[in-house]
């Protein structure tokens, strides 16, 4: 869908993207996760034709990317506004027909998004009406309005509330079941990754890693499991013998625990479910896999660790 | 071009449905009929009392010229033929305001020449003109004809009495016409400094609130700019088109209702008249009904509606252009509103001296420096509109077109400029102007 090239791109003398690939795939969701300032913002400004590479070059669908392309695209940018005085259909009629729709097709896309959400009372309103979470909306509906084929959404949950924040989640999840492409940029890596197919990890304007979520967790776990249980904390530990070791716990309260055990030898997770299987009361048990942000602080050590060694 | 169009229409749309648009639209062009009205109604009023002295060489009103008295002119003869500037300057006629010269021959040339030293109300004029033409009737009929007065009257043919200031008898520094250019070049100035700060905040609103991103994935950044200063340069000219009607409007209402003008041939009724004009109390009736000052005459008579409002249109159009390019530069390139309007304040000194240009140009339109300030983008909205308010003489009227030609291509390259400006610029927040980053993104393409 989307290929990435070799992208570079510094202002005077600041580097903010240093020869950047990466593959985006139809219909999945893409993660561009690192640190504020790493340079994803620079990226997504590049991938719109907002700003221009100084070297690289994009290409969409397989062709070189040119301005026709924006049509097939929605974003919704970091810091995005409205303007005020205008009306929520007057916003959506400005934005739709700048993204190519007809009148026709704006008001009939508007009405459907206007239902999922249940605002359609809002059609008349001014930006300058509506609440901030409720602005949000708008912004999200007139960034998809257009049925886009690919979505780029810039730290797409800041600023939103939970209510919304759950609401765009399961949007996006349902417009990847209906093929569409969508790349989400954050430094919060955790709001993204549950929804991420695959990532692209990037530091100083270097992608460090790009993969499935999945495999990018399974290189980095550290054989580490979770037990969910209701009962005696010392017959827990009694329970367990030399084969495991505790790592940590978290109290719940109402004698609930989550403690997370690492595996010793030749010990299994089926080993350790058997062990304590009579002596507590196991509500859920799960193995620990790396948050995407462990494995970003991981590989960003390594890294490190590769340039003290050199 | 397309996204250029619906940028510009959706400024548009702001700008026509604020309450400030609406305002300026209909108490701006009012406000202008009301000064006019002002001029038109007290702008003649002069000297109350005026001593007039008349040089009558030729002994053709034997001395006399009033049968009844009028308390506000009082007429005294001089003896032989008096030079003008032996009247301007001489200490026993300081007491004159005014001097009538009747030459030799004014009863086959029929014009008689009255030097005054400060501009006389209309109303005087009428007065001076009315009583001197009455008495030379007199004395033609004594010496040419056998007719009656009242017959004479109907056959006769106007005497013309040329006003003219004792210290500029040749009438040289006659600049009202110039002062309806400059009216029309302020306006022009007015215009683009108000819409000008329309698109400088405009902009920065824009780059504030950041929507300018989400329509920056759409739209190149010279469409975006382009399409802004359009938007509002169309509403400033749909407020140009409102204000243009309603003074249109207010102007033919006085003319109708107002400011009759019953000297008009047409409505001269010859014979009614000179029944009047026996009793002295119609006198006055008849110098009210010329309350047809020189505000009214400029208005009404001398100024070229169509060709001004054609080239007004023309180099309003490229000199708001040529302006808003800086406005929309400043806009995009400022890191914050405040910013912004702190380098405003160069393009309004620019604005001003165009103004001040326009000015000079009123006093001194054939000076050699008016000649390059209507070639200069930055004088030549205003110098132009003076110069073509006094007329181009034959074969001069290239300047007009060259300087319209230069402004235009003037105004192409500023785009041009603003348009590089705006695109490095407009994404950049927070950051203070300095001319070394303007260069830097000058020469980045």
């Amino acid at each position: 869908m989307l290929e990435v090239k070799n992208i570079s791109k510094s202002f005077y003398r600041k580097i903010a993207l240093d020869d950047v690939s990466m593959t985006v795939n139809s219909g999945e969701i893409f993660g561009l996760l690192g640190p504020n300032g790493a340079g994803k913002t620079t990226l997504i400004r590049i991938i719109n034709r907002i700003i221009e590479p100084d070297k690289g070059h994009i290409r969409f669908k397989g062709d070189i990317m040119t301005q026709q392309h924006l049509s097939q695209i929605g974003y919704l940018p970091e810091e995005r506004g409205l303007y005020r005085s205008m009306t929520v259909e007057d916003h959506a009629l400005f934005l739709g027909q700048l993204r190519g729709l007809s009148k026709n097709d704006v008001k009939r896309q508007l009405e459907y998004w206007l239902e999922r959400f249940q605002i359609t009372d809002w059609r008349k309103k001014r930006i300058e009406e509506l609440s901030k979470g409720m602005a949000q909306k708008v912004q999200f509906i007139c960034t998809v309005l257009h049925e886009p084929s690919l979505l780029i959404l810039d730290e797409p949950f800041s600023g939103f509330d939970p209510i919304n924040v759950e609401l765009i989640k399961q949007e996006l999840i349902e417009m990847r079941a209906k093929g569409k492409t969508i790349i989400l940029s954050s430094h919060n890596m955790r709001s993204v990754e549950e929804i991420c197919d695959r990532v692209a990890l990037i530091n100083h304007s270097r992608k460090i890693v790009e993969g499935r979520v999945s495999d990018l967790q399974e290189e980095r776990k550290m054989g580490l499991y979770a037990v969910k249980f209701r009962g005696n904390m010392i017959a827990f530990v009694n329970a367990l013998w030399t084969g495991f070791e505790i790592e940590d716990k978290d109290i719940l309260g109402d004698d609930r625990f989550v403690v997370r055990v690492r595996m010793r030898g030749d010990s299994s997770f089926e080993d350790l479910l058997r062990v304590l299987m009579g002596q507590v009361k196991i509500e859920a048990a799960w193995e620990v896999l790396p948050s995407m942000q462990d494995v970003f602080i991981d590989l960003v050590k390594d890294k490190k660790e590769v340039g003290h060694e050199k | 071009m397309r996204n250029s169009w619906l940028i510009a229409v959706r400024e548009l749309k702001e700008r026509i449905g604020t309450r400030s648009f609406v305002l300026m639209s209909l108490f701006g062009p009012l406000l202008i009929l009301l000064i006019t009205y002002i001029l038109f109604a007290f702008g003649g009023e002069g000297k109350q009392q005026w001593n007039v002295l008349i040089a009558d060489p030729s002994g053709i009103m034997e001395n006399k010229i009033l049968a009844n008295e009028d308390k506000s002119v009082r007429y005294s003869f001089a003896d032989g033929y008096l030079e003008i500037e032996e009247f301007r300057d001489g200490q026993r006629f300081q007491e004159f305001d005014a001097l009538v010269e009747i030459n030799e021959k004014v009863l086959s040339n029929k014009l008689v020449f009255v030097f005054y030293r400060e501009k006389p109300s209309v109303r005087m004029q009428t007065r001076v003109q009315f009583h001197v033409e009455r008495r030379l009737e007199e004395s033609m009929i004594d010496q040419f004809t056998k007719l009656s007065l009242a017959d004479f009257r109907k056959i006769k043919q106007p005497m013309n009495v040329a006003f003219r200031n004792a210290y500029d008898p040749l009438d040289e520094s006659s600049d009202k016409r110039g002062w309806v250019g400059f009216f029309f070049g302020a306006l022009i100035f007015v215009f683009i400094f108000l819409f000008g700060m329309t698109i400088l905040r405009s902009i920065s609103r824009e780059k504030s609130n950041r929507i300018v991103e989400v329509l920056l994935a759409s739209v190149h950044p010279r469409q975006l700019m382009m399409g802004k200063i359009a938007g509002i340069g169309m509403a400033a000219f749909i407020q140009f088109f409102v204000w243009t009607i309603v003074i249109g409007a207010g102007l033919f209402f006085m003319r109708e209702y107002l400011f009759i003008d019953k000297l008009d041939a047409s409505k001269f009724d010859v014979v009614q008249m000179t029944k009047e004009v026996q009793e002295q109390a119609s006198l006055d009736k008849m110098f009210a009904a010329k309350e047809y000052n020189e505000f009214v005459e400029l208005v009404y008579e001398r100024v070229q509606f169509g060709t001004m409002i054609t080239y007004f249109l023309l180099f309003f159009v490229a000199g708001y252009f040529f302006y808003g390019a800086f406005f929309a530069a400043i806009g995009a390139t400022s890191g914050s509103e405040s910013d912004g309007q702190q380098f405003v304040l160069p393009v309004i000194f620019l604005l001003v001296l165009s103004l001040y240009s326009g000015y000079y140009t009123l006093e001194n339109p054939d000076a050699s420096i008016v000649l390059w300030l209507q070639y200069i983008p930055f004088t030549a909205p205003v110098v132009v509109m003076v110069k073509l308010a006094y007329g181009y003489g034959p074969g001069e009227s290239y300047h007009l077109y060259l300087s319209l030609i230069f402004l235009g291509i003037s105004a192409l390259i500023m785009l041009m400029i603003a348009g590089r400006l705006y695109k490095n610029g407009i994404l950049q927040f927070g950051h203070r102007i300095r001319m070394g980053t303007l260069l830097k993104w000058l020469k980045k393409a």
